[in-house]
């Protein structure tokens, strides 16, 4: 569905902006990569720095996380806080 | 009585002839079954649509409904029970003009057969009835409501369109749904009336407002419980087309549980309620924050572990080291080669793995305490990479490289000395 999130290119804010399922996607990668086993010590603790950002940048979504409506159609009357009607 | 014959009796039966067998009696109950399952056999009464006057309808406690269907000339025992009378659009009143769908059975007990009703709808909507079946029937033919057309909903949706009114309890019901369940959604509404003779066509305008924008998920149509008049709009051809043409995968969730209009068949996934279809949108959000910690632990145990080998790896090279030194002493001038090669193979790697784990202990701060490696310890390495261990071995002068447990130390020799050990160890 994604590609695979470069994590050392990304900023804790860029992390922020990426699509939650995204996210969620990355830090299974990063957490099977661990398990698996088959990569260096070096490799691994990237993966787990990755895994670390990845929970904190999710837990942070999920605890702010405010549902967004946007209305169609309906120019300027919408009450529900959308911003642009598209 | 008396033996000789009145006029009551039966006359005196005719001489039989010898070969004509005795009549099979049967019992009443061998009867009845007989002609049940000559009934049962008529396919043709499994699947009738009968319409008629709906008249004495009885509600005993049971909870069933039985009532007797007639038009001018005949008429036949009807019966409805709790489940399919609690499915049904119309209660069954007196002089109530019904169309009933059912199928015809002898009820064995009374040597009656009668008509068990599976749903029953006003007479007036007979016509919608028959262009209901024939319109499911076209549309089936066209292959519209096939399986295989059925897309997936996405598991992680990031925009759900939705199109119902914008007034009215559906609506806050699916907001209400998403705000607990998966609130990192974006719903975007397509508002449309879903009531009356204007319904159809806005509807196909809110679903077709949403085929035109970027980045939709998944779409819900969805519309509150009603009469079949007021469902009936999801019945309409220009919809049931325009749910089948969704660009993405579209849940249906109308009326009630027993409600079933021809948009659901349309659609990739049925559900029986709008808020189930909010339900059946996404994931559920309130499980993901413990299944996200569950996790980030994994991936801490897996580095505990990756971490512990690779110090196993270091002590036992260490220790392999160590039991080479008494061979260095003894043997210097006949393996000097051998035994730097091989030592200086194994520094290599402990260093190697020694910075690794040093960075390992950063990353694992709060987890790894250990600093063993730490110590203070360093080596010195002259210019072809032997290990100076004894100061006869290299020239002032010489570069040396010392390898300390955070990186080198380039230098060069200045002056030797032989002594100086103990002062290493004050």
């Amino acid at each position: 569905m994604t590609e695979p999130l470069d994590l050392a290119a990304l900023t804790d804010a860029d992390l922020a902006r990426r699509p939650f399922d995204e996210l969620v996607a990355a830090l299974q990668r990063a957490v099977q990569g661990l398990e698996a086993g088959n990569v260096g010590l070096e490799e691994s603790i990237e993966l787990y720095k990755h895994a670390l950002r990845l929970h904190a940048a999710c837990e942070t979504r999920l605890r702010e996380a405010e549902l967004t409506i946007t209305e169609l159609g309906r120019r300027g009357a919408s009450p529900a806080g959308g911003d642009d009607a598209g | 009585m008396g033996d000789q014959p009145t006029l009551w009796d039966a006359p005196p039966p005719e001489p039989q002839q010898p070969m004509r067998p005795a009549p099979r009696i049967l019992r009443v109950t061998d009867l009845n079954r007989r002609v049940r399952s000559l009934l049962d056999a008529d396919a043709a009464l499994a699947d009738v649509w009968v319409e008629g006057e709906v008249s004495q309808p009885s509600y005993p406690a049971s909870g069933h409904c039985f009532f007797v269907l007639k038009d001018p000339n005949s008429q036949i025992r009807a019966a409805l029970f709790r489940e399919e009378l609690a499915r049904t659009v119309v209660r069954p009143e007196h002089g109530m003009n019904v169309i009933v769908h059912g199928r015809v059975r002898a009820y064995e007990p009374q040597g009656v057969y009668q008509l068990y009703v599976e749903s029953i709808t006003p007479a007036g909507a007979g016509d919608l009835h028959a262009r209901y079946e024939e319109l499911r029937r076209k549309l089936a033919a066209e292959g519209l409501f096939e399986e295989s057309r059925k897309r997936t909903v996405p598991r992680w949706p990031r925009r759900i369109g939705v199109v119902t009114s914008e007034q009215g309890a559906v609506w806050r019901d699916i907001g209400n749904v998403l705000r607990r369940r998966y609130p990192l959604v974006e719903l975007v509404l397509s508002p449309s009336v879903v009531q009356g003779d204007a319904a159809a066509p806005a509807i196909v305008r809110a679903l077709r407002r949403l085929y035109a924008q970027e980045g939709i998920d998944t779409i819900i149509l969805a519309r509150g419980g009603g009469s079949l008049e007021d469902l009936w709009s999801f019945n309409d051809e220009r919809v049931v087309r325009a749910v089948a043409d969704a660009p993405v995968p579209i849940i249906v969730g109308v009326g009630h549980e027993s409600d079933t209009t021809l948009a659901d068949f349309a659609a990739d996934l049925r559900a029986p309620t709008p808020s189930a279809a909010a339900e059946l949108a996404t994931p559920d959000g309130t499980q993901l924050a413990a299944i996200l910690a569950r996790f980030r632990d994994r991936a801490g145990a897996a580095l505990l572990g990756r971490a512990a080998e690779s110090r196993r790896f270091v002590d036992s090279e260490s220790r392999a080291l160590a039991r080479l030194a008494p061979d260095i002493g003894a043997a210097r001038q006949r393996t000097a080669d051998l035994v730097d090669r091989g030592a200086r193979a194994v520094g290599d790697r402990i260093e190697r793995r020694r910075l690794a784990l040093a960075a390992a202990n950063d990353a694992l701060r709060a987890l790894s305490p250990t600093a063993t490696l730490e110590r203070g310890y360093a080596v010195a390495r002259a210019a072809d990479g032997r290990i100076v261990r004894d100061p006869a071995s290299v020239a002032t002068g010489d570069p040396l490289q010392v390898i300390v447990a955070r990186g080198t130390v380039e230098a060069r020799v200045e002056r030797t000395r032989t002594d100086g050990t103990e002062e290493l160890l004050a």
